[in-house]
């Protein structure tokens, strides 16, 4: 695996769990489970 | 006779693990890897999530905010909210492929999905490591599928019972409602699916290199064959294609069944964070454990060159040819190919039973029959129309049944409910629809992106698969002559279903007239 493959890979992640966990927590703050 | 009373989610995280369990399904473990290493690797990325903005997530939202509106006047189907959005006796007939579409891909999905169940039960038996290369385990699958008697299958007898077992777990479930049904099942299904992924995912990543005498062959470079950028790709229109189909099969939009979820939410429910925590977890299923899988696994045992033809191979081959294969080589392989067949197993079937419930809303809320009931008449039909994918596998019926109903119908359903939406029900009015209870706010420039970006990229999408891939496709070319006749006999069927159904939409609102009156 290159360096720009490692990149790619953790900014991809790092997109995806930001939004998830950005939506899990306004769900958990607005307390409407 | 007094109109029903419909069911309502139990709670918010209910209806977004369920949106989420329909978007998650085999395409997020098998297809998205393959499409990824056939189309630049990390480059694939970035049209990837370029489609995700500007494609997957306005549908998501769109879809939602039309469920939302049509469950608000007692409709659960396209066709009742698309009459709603636009006030003409024609808008009832565009939702026709809202129903339509999911029934056609519920009826060969769920035999897939059956596939699955028996691969995890042979794994748990061992029977499946009976096949030790490529050869025996395509012979497998061929004995398992009816398609040939060999020696690991005599007849179609163990397919069709895990068919069986399949179709009526999907009935039960169905039958037991939205709140006590769907909702429960994707509860519990959701999360066991995360776990598993992740205990596979990780004892994929932390496999090394299984073979000592090729230590190149390891996980790291099977990770750098699946997200290494070639950005010459970049300028392949077939890449963005690909990408932007990619985000709308992962999604399920364009089916319908986000609109027929949404109907059970009641006005004052959020659809925009919803929709978007649905993405999220469709998105991790899909890139972070799908991506750390199959493809990497399958490079630390095939090594480089072999890992291309794998990729060549296909989804399909990845999954139930590859994939048992590399686990017959691990330390409690059998209990691995389990954990995968299951995770793959939940995912199927909290896809499924998405793709059945237009059929079954349809049917309850229009004719206002009880929900029991109409899921019994849909399991009824259904299983009737479930056989010929059984029985003509071998001759393309299943693929015919694909391109229609699982790719075809999706962008023209996903580009006309668009339109109705932002254009003709009006981009301000649904702009107010969107934010209803919202507990976020909408960035303005995705006003913008949902009248204009997203119908003009369904437009060109639409006319480039035309132009470049459907027209053979619809001229049979390539087809072998013994496959034609069944080919042409499962579009008449087709047609004759759409025409089923479009009567059952026009005869569902002359009753309701005559009652009315």
């Amino acid at each position: 695996m290159n360096i720009r493959g490692l990149v790619f890979l953790l900014v991809s992640w790092a997109i995806i769990i930001g939004i998830t966990a950005y939506c899990f927590w306004q769900i958990f703050r607005a307390k409407k489970v | 006779m007094p109109k029903r009373k419909r069911e309502t989610w139990g709670t918010k995280l209910g209806i977004i693990m369920a949106v989420a369990g329909s978007a998650v399904g085999l395409g997020n473990f098998l297809r998205f890897p393959v499409q990824a290493t056939q189309n630049g690797g990390g480059a694939f990325m970035i049209p990837y999530f370029i489609a995700l903005v500007l494609l997957g997530i306005p549908l998501m939202w769109v879809e939602w905010a039309i469920g939302r509106y049509g469950g608000v006047f007692g409709h659960g189907t396209a066709p009742g909210a698309f009459n709603r959005l636009w006030n003409s006796r024609l808008a009832k007939y565009f939702g026709v492929i809202g129903i339509f579409g999911p029934l056609v891909i519920f009826i060969y999905y769920t035999y897939i999905e059956s596939w699955i169940l028996g691969y995890a039960f042979f794994s748990l038996t061992g029977q499946l490591f009976a096949a030790v290369d490529t050869n025996s385990m395509l012979s497998f699958l061929r004995g398992y599928q009816g398609l040939v008697q060999n020696q690991f299958f005599s007849g179609i007898y163990a397919s069709y019972t895990f068919f069986v077992i399949t179709f009526l777990m999907n009935i039960w479930i169905l039958y037991h409602g939205i709140k006590g049904g769907i909702e429960k099942l994707c509860n519990i299904a959701m999360p066991t699916l995360f776990v598993f992924g992740l205990i596979v995912m990780i004892r994929v990543l932390t496999l090394g290199a299984p073979d000592s005498l090729h230590p190149n062959w390891n996980v790291i470079n099977g990770l750098g064959f699946l997200w290494n950028p070639n950005f010459e790709v970049l300028k392949n229109a077939k890449v963005w294609l690909a990408a932007a189909g990619q985000i709308f099969f992962t999604l399920s939009v364009g089916i319908g069944v986000i609109i027929t979820y949404a109907s059970y939410l009641t006005k004052a429910d959020d659809v925009v964070l919803s929709g978007l925590t649905a993405v999220g977890m469709n998105e991790f299923a899909e890139v972070i454990i799908g991506g750390s899988i199959a493809i990497p696994i399958a490079f630390a045992f095939y090594g480089p060159s072999g890992i291309v033809d794998v990729a060549r191979g296909g989804a399909f081959n990845l999954g139930f040819v590859t994939m048992p294969l590399v686990f017959e080589k691990l330390f409690l392989g059998g209990l691995f190919a389990f954990l995968w067949f299951a995770l793959l197993f939940l995912a199927g079937i909290t896809s499924s039973v998405s793709l059945a419930q237009p059929a079954v809303s349809f049917v309850s809320d229009e004719f206002n029959i009880d929900p029991k009931k109409a899921v019994i008449i849909f399991g009824i039909i259904s299983f009737i129309l479930c056989q010929p994918v059984i029985f003509f596998l071998g001759n393309g019926v299943l693929d015919e049944l694909d391109f229609w109903g699982g790719t075809f119908a999706l962008v023209l359903f996903a580009l006309i409910e668009t339109i109705l939406f932002a254009w003709v029900f009006g981009i301000n009015n649904a702009w107010e629809e969107i934010h209803l209870g919202a507990h976020i706010r909408v960035p303005k420039i995705f006003k913008f992106i949902i009248k204009y970006v997203t119908p003009a990229y369904l437009l060109f999408i639409l006319g480039f698969w035309l132009y470049q891939e459907w027209i053979p496709l619809i001229l049979m070319t390539g087809v072998p002559d013994q496959n034609r006749p069944y080919i042409i006999g499962t579009r008449i069927a087709l047609i004759v279903l759409l025409a089923v159904v479009a009567f059952l939409v026009g005869l569902a609102w002359k009753l309701k007239g005559k009652e009315a009156k």
